[in-house]
């Protein structure tokens, strides 16, 4: 943790420079955490949301940080999350299983107003929504965001190993999607 | 498993790694103000809760039911009272007119002399001791009752 993040925090522990320093904070991490949520949960306006959320969390519970990790680890643990917590709500108000979940994603690509990408970019997209969610994350990061597994770990509280190994199972399902819709 | 890792770039290799989705023109520029307004808006209703917040409820029922007490009692209230006022005006006219008839007003007083005044009064007194003289109505039984009708009827 560097000097200006300590500063960072000590500020936005402080009644009177609090509102400055978030501001300050959510302009530094806001891209980076945006393209985080939306990579889990696709739709924009789902990522929207839970982006806001998100950083109210933050500002309610910043007293609360104990510093024994970054500000960047701490907001991408809170976004993860809240992420997940939104599928699982999904699924219990919805009833469906984790095939379900899998569609769901699926049709909120489909109907993407805000996807620009090209058919092959989409079909990998579509082979990353059939993934179990720890694997789709753990993708995501490594393959779009060459996040290191270090990095990873403390984000997701996971072994390194661990990580690597479902990051491999990842590919390997990817793989196979692809060849599959390719015949 | 590093050996897997750089394969994966020759094993999606065609596949393009940069973002294929995109945002709202102007979203991570706005991001902040809508922010920090919703922030705002979360905020400003806690602080306010006070303690006529958590009572609101109990007073719009207090309200309500004597709001409905006073639709009620008032009509009630009124429909006995102009009842009772009316009951009371028509004692207090009988009253007046019993009073006003043993009353001998003042203007008629004026025209007699004192006394013409005090030789009516007691012709009218010793008409009043004739009318319930005891010799008047024993001749009156004796009269028109048999003795086994005064014995029966007592």
């Amino acid at each position: 943790m560097d000097s200006t993040e300590k500063e960072l925090i000590a500020n936005l522990k402080s009644d009177g420079n609090r509102q400055k320093a978030f501001q300050i904070l959510v302009k530094t991490y806001q891209v980076r955490l945006y393209w985080h949520i939306r990579k889990i949960v696709l739709n924009h306006d789902d990522a929207d949301d839970i982006l806001q959320n998100v950083y109210i969390k933050v500002w309610n519970n910043v007293d609360s940080f104990r510093e024994d990790s970054s500000l960047f680890t701490w907001l991408f643990r809170i976004a993860t999350n809240e992420s997940l917590s939104f599928l699982q709500k999904q699924r219990r108000h919805s009833i469906v299983s984790m095939n379900e979940i899998s569609d769901y994603l699926a049709d909120s690509l489909e109907s993407d107003v805000y996807f620009d990408g090209d058919e092959i970019q989409k079909k990998l997209q579509l082979a990353i929504v059939q993934l179990p969610e720890k694997q789709r994350i753990v993708f995501n990061m490594k393959y779009f965001d060459e996040m290191k597994y270090e990095e990873m770990s403390e984000i997701l509280q996971t072994s390194v190993g661990a990580l690597k190994a479902s990051f491999h199972f990842a590919v390997k399902k990817v793989e196979e999607f692809l060849k599959e819709e390719r015949k | 498993m590093k050996k897997t890792d750089e394969n994966i770039e020759n094993r999606l290799g065609n596949i393009r790694k940069d973002q294929p989705f995109r945002v709202p023109e102007d979203y991570f520029e706005t991001f902040a103000d809508r922010l920090m307004k919703r922030i705002g808006e979360e905020e400003q209703p806690i602080k306010k809760r006070t303690l006529f917040f958590y009572l609101k409820p109990a007073l719009m029922v207090a309200a309500s039911f004597a709001f409905v007490m006073l639709l009620v009692y008032v009509p009630v209230k009124k429909f006995f009272y102009t009842s009772g006022n009316s009951y009371s005006s028509v004692q207090k006219m009988n009253t007046d007119s019993i009073d006003s008839a043993n009353e001998i007003p003042a203007t008629l007083i004026s025209y007699f002399s004192e006394g013409q005044f005090l030789s009516a009064v007691t012709d009218m007194k010793e008409l009043e001791s004739d009318t319930i003289s005891n010799d008047k109505l024993a001749d009156f039984i004796a009269a028109n009752y048999s003795d086994y009708d005064v014995i029966a009827n007592n």
